[in-house]
């Protein structure tokens, strides 16, 4: 999971091209969208497609997405499940 | 002002008989795509035009606009003074076939461009005059409108053929799908289960005369425009922008809310397109009169839909029928607002049409019953020139302080423009999802207005661009091709709109006014000089101009006629803060001239809007020469022609030999000439000569554009 969320940072970083923030100072338990970084719907959206893409796990509906990300760790989390759960 | 003639072409069929037909029937057109291949899974529902010609040596849009334009001129059995059109596509479906079978011949791409349809369309029709591209995301076809009633009223033109076309292709169709704004059960515009619109295509074309016609369909009475200022692909939440743009038209037809009897709403069927209209009605009509929404029926034709609903308004006034919110079975209590059930036989007299799109750009029209209200405006007498109160440019040397040096000393400042420079004054949080075209974009405007030395922001925003944002249209069509159609950027999408950047700019200066951007090939600058002039004063205050293109490596050798394969990049742009107001100004601005197709005389006629030969010798002490080099022979003689039969001995500067090939190349010319103005002086050494003066009523600045169309730009001291 640790690995995971560390793999997370450096993706939303880049995708998202948060140029103050490093993998260091950005906190896993903090609210990730509307919170201070300025992440909003479109980013948002752009995360559903890396985490797709790269993990092969589908966020569709805006009421699952609003739980997913709240936070890096409810991210990770969800892409744990969503990867053992198509696995098994 | 009267709608004379009106062609519609749209998934429920071509022409306004079988629209009114499939209106009275309450059909809806949605079913699944099928145009092109989506990858794996489901198509999803669109509204989609049966029966084109395919394969066309045309693209898809192009056949639209021409169908739809044939109709609308069957009334007419001469050219119309102007053409004007919104589109967002061009020949994109074409494009994005030829870059997955990595085309790599020009020629190929000749359709690409939005201004290539205006283009087309002038040809067939024989328009001389001007033919304008308005690329307002989907409010492109009633902001084309509401420019042509501005045309129209300031006497510019008699008759104006004005529309909106789009056509179907992979970057809106995977672009709405990726901001999951698709509904995948169709579309149900205000419905308590909507979940989201249908992409569609089209083409509506309006004939707009000042002279009553025989048998007028119907009167543009009014026509209102403003921008939210408040994101790029959402709406304000309280449907600010959307209230404002109705309130304008409403002022605009001098009619008061209680005078419209049929809404016909925007209505996308997004949760937050509806809710946000929905808000905006409530606020402005105490009892909203019948409303509905088509595109339940017609999906969502993008830059052609507020064309489409301006013909279906001209249909509902003329022929009695109000349509039906096809689509919607259960309409949301949230929005407190009751759509039509199904079509009424009505007689009527006003309707309001809405229409809005990506950067909070929004257009509602008034269309009323022939003579059934007195118009409110009467032809004003404006127009008297642009006062311009701050400047900015970025060329291959830099910002305007780096290019002004280089060129003093006769040095090119051609290149490409450091992108560092570019986003040096930007605030980091505010770029971080830019590109290269909306950085340069903010980075010109906040130079124009910090430039004025002046406490005051830009009410409207008016820009040109040749081509777009190309890295952004690059970007998402690599990532969906690489990804076998699967996966495509949103952040992308909403940046590949051509009015992305100057919505960026309505949004950091919170400039609520008209915004518009126009695309007009090597003269996009020139047309939104066009648009500001005709719209400035109805928007008071205050408005930035500005043109900006970027160098690609990959799609401008393409689609630029100019710039040949592996020819060393070069881009920029130029940025204007002005008004009406001379004092204080540091100079006045004019477009005497505009013609976008050369016929023979138009060096007479360009002579003539200068004043004729005896005035110019004695007022212009330089002329900066705009001669793309895809048109150097044809431009090269127009030049020895105007300069024979003018008799004008001035230095000649060929601007685009400094700054290199670009569309928006004659922003930085005129950046060129008020920098010279300014300060006094041309230097010497860009003309190979002796320092000129520029003092008084001699000391004025020529600028001409050359080649495929024809246009003169006046700089003076005020």
């Amino acid at each position: 999971m640790s690995t995971l969320i560390e793999e997370l940072k450096v993706k939303i970083i880049d995708i998202l091209n948060l140029q103050d923030v490093s993998p260091e100072n950005f906190d896993e338990n903090a609210q990730l969208v509307g919170g201070p970084l300025g992440i909003d719907s479109i980013d948002v959206l752009e995360m559903v497609v890396m985490v797709e893409k790269d993990y092969g796990v589908i966020i569709n509906s805006q009421e699952v997405g609003e739980k997913v990300f709240y936070s890096l760790t409810s991210l990770a989390g969800y892409i744990e499940k969503g990867k053992s759960g198509s696995a098994s | 002002m009267y709608i004379a003639g009106v062609g519609i072409i749209s998934p429920l069929g071509s022409g306004p008989a079988a629209t009114q037909e499939a209106l009275r029937a309450n059909r809806s057109a949605i079913r699944p795509l099928d145009l092109f291949t989506v990858g794996h899974g489901k198509p999803l529902p669109v509204g989609q035009v049966d029966g084109l010609n395919e394969p066309s040596p045309l693209p898809r849009t192009h056949q639209l606009a021409y169908i739809a334009a044939m109709q609308a001129m069957s009334v007419c059995d001469r050219p119309p003074d102007a053409i004007i059109l919104g589109t967002t596509t061009g020949g994109i479906l074409t494009t994005e076939q030829l870059l997955r079978e990595k085309v790599t011949d020009k020629e190929s791409y000749r359709y690409h461009g939005l201004a290539s349809v205006a283009e087309y369309i002038a040809g067939e029709f024989g328009c001389k005059g001007p033919a304008l591209v308005v690329s307002t995301a989907c409010s492109s076809g009633a902001v084309a409108i509401a420019l042509a009633r501005q045309m129209l009223l300031c006497g510019k033109a008699a008759t104006v053929l004005v529309g909106g076309v789009d056509c179907l292709c992979r970057l809106t169709y995977f672009g709405f799908h990726s901001l999951q704004l698709v509904d995948q059960q169709g579309c149900r515009p205000l419905d308590r289960d909507r979940h989201g619109m249908a992409v569609a295509e089209g083409a509506a074309m309006l004939l707009l005369t000042t002279q009553k016609p025989a048998r007028p369909l119907a009167e543009l009475l009014g026509a209102g425009l403003s921008c939210d200022a408040y994101h790029p692909a959402a709406p304000h939440p309280e449907g600010r922008g959307a209230l404002m743009a109705m309130q304008a038209a409403l002022a605009d037809a001098g009619l008061n809310p209680a005078d419209i009897d049929y809404i016909n709403l925007h209505g996308t069927g997004t949760p937050e397109n509806d809710l946000a209209e929905a808000k905006a009605v409530n606020t402005l009509f105490a009892a909203p009169p019948p409303l509905s929404s088509i595109k339940g029926a017609t999906g969502h034709s993008l830059a052609a839909s507020g064309a489409i609903e301006a013909v279906v308004s001209t249909i509902a006034v003329s022929a009695d029928i109000l349509p039906a919110n096809t689509g919607c079975r259960h309409p949301d209590p949230i929005l407190g607002l009751l759509p039509l059930a199904g079509p009424i036989s009505q007689r009527i007299t006003a309707v309001l049409s809405n229409s809005f799109g990506f950067g909070g750009n929004n257009g509602s029209l008034a269309i009323t019953r022939p003579d059934s209200f007195s118009p409110a405006a009467s032809p004003s007498q404006f127009l008297t020139g642009l006062a311009i109160h701050g400047c900015s440019c970025f060329t291959g040397a830099g910002d305007t302080a780096a290019t002004m040096a280089l060129l003093a000393q006769g040095a090119p400042v051609s290149g490409l423009a450091d992108l560092e420079t570019i986003a040096r004054n930007l605030p980091p949080r505010l770029i971080r999802r830019l590109k290269r075209l909306s950085r340069m974009t903010l980075s010109l405007a906040a130079g124009a207005v910090a430039n004025s030395g002046l406490d005051d922001k830009p009410a409207s925003v008016f820009m040109g661009t040749g081509w777009g944002a190309l890295s952004e249209t690059y970007d998402f069509l690599t990532a969906l091709a690489d990804s076998g159609d699967q996966f495509a950027s949103p952040t992308d999408f909403v940046g590949s709109v051509h009015n992305g950047p100057a919505g960026q700019v309505a949004i950091m200066f919170g400039a609520t006014g008209a915004n518009i951007t126009s695309s007009g090939g090597d003269f996009s600058f020139e047309q939104a000089l066009l648009a500001a002039d005709l719209l400035l004063a109805d928007t008071g205050g205050k408005a930035l101009v500005l043109g900006a293109d970027e160098g690609h490596h990959v799609l401008a050798p393409l689609f630029d006629p100019s710039i040949a394969p592996h020819a060393a990049l070069a881009d920029g742009g130029g940025a204007f803060f002005l008004s009406r107001k001379r004092e204080g100004a540091a100079c006045l601005a004019h477009l005497p001239f505009y013609q976008s197709r050369t016929t023979e005389g138009c060096i007479d006629l360009l002579l003539e809007s200068l004043g004729g030969a005896p005035t110019l010798k004695d007022r212009y002490a330089l002329l900066l020469a705009g001669i793309p080099a895809a048109a150097r022979e044809e431009g090269e003689r127009q030049l020895a022609g105007f300069l024979k039969k003018s008799g004008l001995e001035v230095p000649v500067v060929r601007y685009r030999e400094f700054t290199g090939e670009f569309a928006s190349a004659s922003a930085v010319a005129a950046v060129m000439a008020v920098s010279y103005l300014i300060k006094g002086k041309v230097p010497g050494k860009l003309v190979a000569g002796e320092d000129i003066t520029l003092t008084g009523n001699t000391g004025s600045i020529l600028v001409l554009g050359l080649g495929c169309s024809l246009s003169a730009m006046v700089f003076s001291r005020p």
